[in-house]
């Protein structure tokens, strides 16, 4: 591979901004709301005009969701969203952030325990009295639904199973905080369709990969959660490969620890990590084992999470969906689902949530898939919101189309 | 790793055209973008030579100009390679929202600096424009939309024009996107069909800024033609363009339904050069580098804006595969001396000389990648700006590069 330095425009400057306004026709923000002046203004536009020696005045940059789709589709190269990013970090590092958001970010530390009292945790969670009471106190919105937990959580699962005979080649993978409490079959899927495919799945110890800190603009803590991520998984890499299912850790990991929070080692453990659909797909296409899928005659609609965009490694799930024999799948041609992980949460937030994933829920109603599938816990939990449909992770889907027999 | 048989480099209307060309041949493609491409910059309507006069037909007047100007990229095609290209094009387009061509040759439409500007083909929502005449039009504009100033266009198209609130209180500052999509709404655009009615005095056209919906362009029309009992027409204006956006959704949805991989969002950092032929590219997406193989190459990037020609000190260069790029001159004489100078500025004269097969040829006429070839603004010898020759060339170029490229 010969890489050569070829010269090439200046990069990471507001001034690159040529003000085409593109970002603005991506912006799933600034489309429902004026609220938010959109990327052009908010990033480089608003840039030109701030000073680390003087206090922020931009009280609208909490408005960006993190989608980075602004990034996708700059002609010029602009770290967009990275901008927005820094310029929140500093208004709420002024500001200071609220106690809701300071629990919202840690609920990886509580999860297990919510987990493992669910059966209290779960009903207590949708008792109106709660969620008018988090709703008051927290701004916590009583209109969205919080997940509810699952016992025994993925990594128990995991580790107390009968693992099937092995001997194929190891593979380890991030599981993610949500796939270990709140969708555990995400995770049993995942480890199923590797093993499907003659993988020999391990799981090395792991932490929140540190993305909701980034949405509070807690560049501190993100580097921190990263920190004792990368100290425990640059030991698996020095080996295996690391798959991951959520396409929002695996950005976090692949493309932030190094690029945005300069944590050492982190090139090295990208070099190695993997969307689990991306790997599978790899696999196929280098000829090496691979499952057969079985028959599901079932008209599904498929939906590219902004943060699968932002890897930009095409859409390797839909790819792997297409195998499946008389699956009907198609897109859903909207941009966002309007979650934005936490935010979609937050009182003062959620109109603008449900407004831009209004679209897509009338997308989906004029599709009339029997079912949905999406990369991101984020979207799936959005989209059952907006639809009432059954969501699922594509991995999900292709663990019910396999076909055991066939599997080499 | 994945091989293709064919990679386009470049997401505007003349990469896009090349993919979906191939796709169409049964090719295994990858598209690759930086960003978006110019759609969003340019893209309101087909111009094929604007610089010929409204009363000679198209066919008769494009023949002649090629005569006369053989090195010009339509030289390569033909009228006959413009002609199949642009049917291709409008295939991709069906009712309810298809392109036409209102007259035999050029048709003069109205912009958004108030001009009449000659075109090829538009789109049904602005083919009304091609027949209004000043004393039977009246100009709406929105108050607080500062991307369409109502008045300016009224008063130098010599109609009536009116400045309406929208009908929905705190949308002042909206932007176009914003405006668009509530077009799409119809209760919206009722309410608003209702308050243009009521401001009318015998107009039998009525024009208003290019925002008549993302999704459904056409019910748009239909509502607001159906309330005010005139012929309706959208206004090409700034940036972003909305008519542009539903011409790049519309590629893509395509594009993706028939199992084109499409990447956007990083740049093409190096080429995989051996013998006189490209092997591969880089992408760069930090800390990544991704390759991707291919048996043919197509290099799309445009010219200033999208990053497809890179001006240096004193000579101007192509950044993927350092192909020769023909100079406009020393750098002094690079501009001319006003901004509106009728004659081009010689920079615009630089950009890649091709041979009859649209494959890049040095000082000598020499071919320098056997396997790769150039379509779209980036071809030397042309001057689209000044020739309004923009999308014919995209289209046409696009075109024949993917079926001579499929053909070697």
């Amino acid at each position: 591979m010969t890489k050569e330095e070829k010269p090439g425009p200046l990069t990471k400057l507001p001034d690159v901004c040529v003000r085409c306004a593109t970002c603005m026709t991506a912006c799933p923000v600034s489309r429902v709301t004026p609220r938010f002046p959109g990327p052009k203004q908010a990033g480089p536009g608003a840039q030109r005009f701030r000073s680390a020696a003087e206090a922020s005045v931009d009280d609208w940059i909490e408005l960006c969701t993190g989608c980075r789709l602004c990034d996708t589709v700059c002609p010029a190269g602009v770290p967009i969203s990275e901008m927005n990013m820094m310029a929140k970090a500093k208004y709420l590092d002024e500001r200071g952030r609220t106690f809701r958001d300071w629990l919202l970010v840690r609920s990886d530390l509580f999860g297990e325990m919510a987990a493992r009292y669910s059966k209290i945790v779960n009903p207590l969670m949708k008792k109106k009295a709660v969620r008018w009471l988090l709703d008051a106190l927290l701004r916590i919105d009583r209109r969205r639904a919080l997940p509810a937990y699952e016992y025994p959580t993925f990594r128990r699962w995991f580790r107390t199973r009968q693992a099937p005979e092995g001997g194929g080649p190891e593979v380890a993978y991030f599981y993610g905080c949500f796939t270990n409490t709140n969708e555990t079959d995400v995770g049993k899927a995942a480890v199923e369709i590797m093993e499907a495919h003659g993988l020999t799945v391990v799981v090395p110890p792991q932490r929140c990969c540190g993305i909701p800190r980034l949405g509070v603009g807690d560049l501190h803590g993100a580097r921190e959660m990263g920190r004792r991520n990368v100290d425990s998984l640059l030991k698996t890499v020095r080996g295996l490969d690391i798959v991951f299912s959520s396409t929002s850790c695996g950005l976090m990991l692949r493309h932030e620890y190094g690029p945005l929070l300069h944590l050492p080692g982190a090139e090295e453990l990208a070099l190695r990590l993997f969307d689990i659909c991306e790997y599978l797909l790899r696999l196929r296409e280098e000829g090496k084992p691979a499952a057969t899928f079985q028959p599901i005659p079932m008209k599904a609609a498929y939906f590219a999470p902004c943060h699968l965009r932002s890897l930009d490694i095409g859409l390797p799930a839909l790819e792997l969906l297409r195998l499946v024999p008389g699956l009907d799948v198609s897109m859903i041609e909207a941009e966002c689902c309007g979650l934005g992980g936490l935010y979609g949460f937050k009182k003062e937030k959620f109109a603008i949530a449900e407004e831009i994933g209004k679209d897509l829920a009338e997308a989906v109603a004029r599709m009339k898939p029997d079912i949905i599938l999406t990369d991101c816990e984020g979207c799936r939990m959005q989209i059952r919101h907006l639809t009432g449909l059954r969501v699922l992770h594509p991995v999900q889907l292709l663990r019910d189309a396999l076909e055991r027999r066939g599997t080499a | 790793m994945k091989r293709f048989d064919l990679i386009v480099i470049g997401t505007g209307l003349a990469g896009l055209t090349a993919a979906r060309t191939a796709i169409g041949m049964g090719a295994k493609v990858l598209i690759v973008g930086r960003g978006m491409g110019a759609l969003t910059l340019f893209g309101n309507t087909v111009d094929l030579l604007g610089e010929i006069p409204p009363e000679t037909e198209m066919a008769e007047g494009i023949t002649h100009w090629i005569a006369a100007h053989p090195e010009h990229p339509y030289a390569r095609t033909g009228w006959e390679g413009i002609e199949s290209a642009v049917a291709a094009f409008r295939e991709l387009f069906p009712p309810p929202y298809p392109f036409a061509a209102p007259g035999r040759g050029n048709s003069l439409l109205p912009t958004g600096a108030g001009t009449m500007r000659p075109t090829w083909l538009t789109p049904i929502t602005m083919a009304a424009g091609a027949a209004m005449t000043p004393a039977e039009t009246l100009i709406v504009g929105f108050r607080g939309f500062k991307d369409f100033q109502g008045d300016t266009v009224s008063l130098h198209l010599k109609c009536r024009g009116v400045i309406l609130p929208l009908p929905r209180y705190g949308l002042e500052g909206l932007t176009a996107p914003a405006l668009a999509r509530l077009m799409d709404e119809t209760s919206f655009r009722e309410r608003l069909g209702e308050s243009i009615r009521q401001q009318m005095a015998g107009e039998r056209f009525i024009g208003l800024p290019a925002i008549l919906g993302l999704r459904d362009p056409a019910a748009v029309l239909k509502t607001l033609e159906t309330i005010t009992g005139a012929r309706v027409f959208e206004i090409p204006m700034l940036p972003p363009s909305i008519p542009g956006t539903r011409i790049f959704h519309r590629f893509r949805e395509e594009l993706i339904a028939k199992g084109a991989t499409f990447r956007m969002g990083h740049p093409v950092s190096g080429a995989i050069i051996k013998d006189g032929r490209c092997e591969g590219i880089n992408i760069d997406n930090p800390p990544l580098v991704a390759e991707y193989r291919a048996d043919r190459f197509i290099l799309a990037t445009g010219r200033f804006m999208g990053g497809g020609l890179w001006a240096e000190m004193d000579r101007i260069i192509e950044p993927v595969f350092d192909i020769p790029v023909f100079q406009p001159g020393e750098r002094g004489n690079w501009f001319g001396e006003r901004f509106f100078d009728p004659e081009a500025h010689p920079i615009h004269r630089a950009g890649v000389v091709t041979d009859a097969d649209l494959r890049p040829v040095d000082a000598a006429g020499r071919v320098v990648l056997a396997n790769v070839r150039a379509a779209g603004s980036i071809l030397a010898h042309h001057q689209a700006i000044e020739e309004k020759s923009r999308e014919g060339i995209d289209i046409a170029t696009g075109f024949l590069a993917a079926k001579r490229a499929l053909a070697s």
